[in-house]
């Protein structure tokens, strides 16, 4: 097998989620390529937990669908996630024998292709005198059944109880040993066993969306970071915290996400790159200062990580359903940038394009990141920071400076900005209407002026292909969107639909809003289908896709709740019913070609 | 005071006049205001301190009073309701060198903004917070404010009010501010020269300045009023130094119109800024990118 998915379920206690992680470490030494989701009850500690990692030996796009291993230390937990671990009549069912079941009476709907009982709590107890050696057990079975990352794994738990006295090392090594016997001893269909790596892991790293986002933000000159704790985006700060003064920087953790928004406005107005970062409910109450950005013209990156809303929500699961709320929550008329990121990975290069933007414009940008791309782990290749090119703000030169007006109605909509310390540049920024020199204005001619320019600024961003990927045949008739984490389950589908002989392509934007009509109209152009699939129960690009631009007649939308897994199965069964649905009715393509 | 920074900023010979910061931007405030005394006292305070004004950040919210930044020749700053305090620590933070004031009315900064003024107090940064505190929503044309007193009739109290105002002296004092003090317009010298004091004092700095509404205030509290009601604390003998002596003056607010300096730390602790900079200095350079 090239490609292996591993879903694991047990109590807080269980260590599953440990296990899982010590899995992803020892891939990536390994020189795979995985990406690693943990999923909770909502208990603080305890409760039950578990994680999905899905491994293989080229980049891997998602977190995957039906598992093909499924490791059950209890069978309520593990069917407390339902859909989130589900198993299909492939899947290898590894399950606790102290649970009592018989293989023939396993709580599932579907018949897996193997059922093996373990006696893994006895295993380990025997081995370590310890119920907790029990995931090491279970790395051990994993290890024999499926063939890979003996030694790395053994590496990993020498580094993790190296620590903790000889006694624990010895242990824990004798449980993984013991995990290792017995599945050589009860060995599975070589059919199973994962194909060795195509090259060594060298310098790839396990990382999250968090993590990488602090560590773009860095790259990309962030000097000021406020914010306030919220999960899913926490880690933002956590990280920041310890490095960001090493380049100069500072970071408040505020009173209220409000102060937190605010002291970054003020941090850009100091003349300083600037950011907040927060969840749904934090979005909510910044959005009064996300106004005040756009209005006096400052630079700003607000990083939202998507969960399940309204309210308080789901907190600890991923949701696209704060689309709306970035591009549409500022009173008044006016356009924030939205960027989303489509991997881990690539929330490097979206954090660094919305400094970029955010400078450039002088505009607020929002990130929707989201709960599973900020805090699943992934092996990601370097990142070749040679690839960006930083952008600063327009400052006024010696001769603007001179008689410097701060809203000078230039043709690109962008003026010089200045920062308190520069001599000659002092004007008065403000929430209120202003006239070019900064002065309050009331005057509705004035408000026309300004409000067109701060639209006419982010003109640019519209023809920004490179914020889009665009694959497949240019003229096919059935066209696919996707954004977000859901990007890489399109990106999947799509693929594997083209390989079937289905003439399907894909669009994922990257730049969400504001909506590049032309790219949109240029991909629609052949289509007789297209279909946006998204992770929100209204399907919110869909629909805001729907109020910028003509759409096919078929431009059907395919969306789930937050919680609700999408996996690349379901989509190719869309794709699959469009494509015979396009064969049976050929409608005209709705958007005229000029 | 004036240091060469990285912002850019000069060394500058401290020979500046009131006309050097002031803008040319004619006030909103109505004939009378209060806030004009205010805006005078601020000129004089700075020509003393002597920092070029493109070296001062002046921020303030929303109100008649947060206007005042647009009447300097500062970097002004006219923000949100009730956000002055968090955007001028983000600023006093992203560059330490700038002089940052801050400024508002009654309303921004006990009412939409009360939970910010402790957070700023304890923080210490070193920036200077006045409050032109006329008991009215004057902007909004004369509702309750929170420092209104109890029983006034205003247009969202027909009947009087059923509360009992903030006292934004003490307030300041129980969260540990290093610098209280009170003025009124009406004593022009004695204000200008608290606010100097506010500025110099390294850390948070709180002027409380009782600036009468002409248009929506009572009567019997204009300037003239002022005048003869007003008993300055260094008369009555009031020892700055002494914070329980300060608080226990403050309970008056409302009923005695003290003036002066209630409370000054007399060993001022390092202000967040300067942790901030030593710990720049100290982790600078070692950072381990991507």
């Amino acid at each position: 097998m090239n490609d292996l998915i591993i879903g694991m379920a047990g109590s807080g206690g269980d260590g599953i989620v440990s296990a899982g992680e010590s899995l992803i470490s020892a891939f990536s030494r390994e020189g795979y390529y995985a990406i690693l989701t943990k999923s909770f009850g909502s208990q603080i500690r305890g409760g039950e937990s578990s994680c999905r990692l899905r491994v293989a030996t080229s980049p891997v796009l998602n977190p995957g669908g039906t598992l093909s291993v499924a490791v059950v230390l209890n069978w309520e937990d593990f069917i407390r996630f339902g859909g989130e671990l589900p198993v299909g009549p492939h899947t290898v069912v590894i399950y606790e024998k102290k649970t009592g079941v018989e293989p023939e009476a396993i709580p599932l709907q579907v018949r897996p292709a193997v059922v093996v009982a373990v006696p893994m709590a006895e295993m380990a107890m025997k081995a370590a005198h310890t119920l907790q050696a029990k995931n090491n057990v279970v790395l051990g079975l994993l290890a024999g059944w499926f063939g890979f990352g003996r030694q790395s794994i053994l590496e990993g738990i020498r580094r993790k109880f190296g620590k903790k006295g000889p006694e624990a090392l010895q242990g824990n090594e004798q449980a993984f040993a013991a995990g290792f016997d017995y599945a050589e001893q009860n060995p599975l269909d070589a059919k199973y066993r994962l194909d060795p790596p195509r090259a060594g892991g060298g310098k790839r790293r396990v990382t999250d969306g968090n993590e990488i986002c602090a560590a773009a933000a860095l790259f990309a000159g962030c000097k000021f970071f406020g914010g306030y704790p919220i999960t899913p985006a926490t880690e933002i700060m956590q990280h920041l915290q310890k490095d960001i003064w090493k380049h100069g920087g500072s970071l408040l953790q505020a009173e209220d996400e409000i102060a937190g928004i605010a002291a970054a406005v003020g941090a850009s107005y100091a003349g300083r790159k600037a950011m907040t970062a927060t969840s749904g409910p934090g979005l909510s109450l910044k959005t009064e200062v996300l106004g005040l950005a756009s209005l006096a013209e400052l630079p700003l990156v607000c990083v939202n990580v998507q969960r399940g809303g309204p309210s308080t929500g789901l907190p600890t699961k991923p949701e696209q359903a704060d689309l709306f709320a970035a591009a549409f929550s500022s009173h008044g008329d006016t356009v924030r940038p939205i960027l989303a990121p489509i991997s881990v990975e690539d929330m490097f290069g979206i954090t660094v394009e919305a400094f970029n933007i955010a400078e450039e414009f002088q505009t607020p940008v929002i990130v929707l990141s989201d709960q599973e791309i900020a805090q699943r782990k992934d092996i990601v290749d370097p990142v070749d920071t040679s690839r960006f090119k930083l952008v600063e703000r327009l400052q006024p030169n010696a001769q603007e400076l001179e008689n410097y007006t701060r809203f000078r109605l230039t043709d690109s909509g962008i003026s010089p900005i200045s920062h308190p310390g520069l001599k000659g540049g002092s004007y008065l920024a403000a929430g209120i209407e202003h006239n070019e020199a900064g002065a309050p204005s009331s005057s509705g001619e004035m408000h026309a002026k300004m409000n067109d320019k701060r639209l006419r600024k982010l003109s640019p961003l519209l023809q920004r292909r490179d914020l889009f990927v665009i694959e497949g045949n240019p003229d096919a008739a059935i066209g696919v969107i996707g954004w977000g984490s859901i990007a890489g389950v399109v990106l999947e589908a799509v693929r594997t639909a083209q390989a079937q002989g289905i003439d399907v392509k894909l669009l994922i934007p990257k730049l969400i809003y504001p909506i590049a009509e032309v790219i949109y109209q240029e991909f629609f152009r052949s289509l007789r289908h297209g279909l946006v699939v998204e992770q929100s129960h209204q399907g919110q690009l869909h629909r805001i896709i729907r109020m910028w631009t003509d759409v096919p007649r078929s431009f059907t939308s395919m969306a789930k709740s937050g919680a609700n897994p999408i996996t690349p199965d379901d989509v190719l069964q869309r794709i699959v019913l469009l494509s015979s649905g396009s064969a049976s009715t050929p409608a005209p393509a709705l958007i005229p070609t000029p | 005071m004036s240091t060469t920074t990285d912002c850019g900023c000069q060394p500058t010979p401290a020979t500046y006049t009131v006309k050097d910061f002031r803008s040319n931007l004619k006030p909103i405030w109505c004939p009378g205001c209060g806030d004009y005394g205010v805006v005078t006292a601020l000129y004089r305070a700075l020509v003393n301190i002597g920092r070029p004004p493109h070296e001062i950040a002046f921020i303030s919210g929303i109100g008649c009073s947060s206007r005042i930044p647009g009447y300097t020749t500062a970097y002004g700053f006219n923000t949100v309701h009730g956000r002055a305090l968090p955007i001028a620590q983000g600023i006093k933070m992203a560059n330490p060198d700038l002089m940052v004031l801050v400024a508002g009315g009654d309303g921004d900064g006990f009412s939409i903004g009360g939970g910010h003024v402790p957070h700023a107090i304890r923080r210490n940064l070193d920036l200077t917070y006045i409050v032109m505190d006329n008991h009215i929503y004057g902007l909004t044309k004369g509702q309750l404010s929170p420092t209104t007193p109890r029983g006034a009739k205003t247009p969202t109290s027909a009947y009087g009010s059923i509360e009992e105002p903030v006292n934004p002296l003490l307030y300041v004092l129980a969260y540990g501010a290093g610098f209280v003090a009170q003025g009124v317009p009406a004593d022009m010298e004695g204000l200008s020269n608290l606010i100097e004091e506010a500025i110099r004092y390294p850390g948070f700095a709180f002027v409380n300045i009782q600036s009468p509404c002409i248009t929506f205030g009572e009567p019997d509290d204009q300037l003239k009023a002022q005048k003869s009601r007003m008993r300055k604390l260094a008369a009555e003998g009031h020892d700055p130094s002494n914070r329980l002596r300060a608080m226990d003056l403050a309970q008056a607010y409302g009923t005695e119109l003290y003036t002066g300096v209630f409370y000054r730390n007399p060993n001022p602790p390092m202000t967040y800024d300067q942790h901030i900079r030593e710990r720049q200095a100290e982790l600078r350079g070692t950072a381990d990118l991507v």
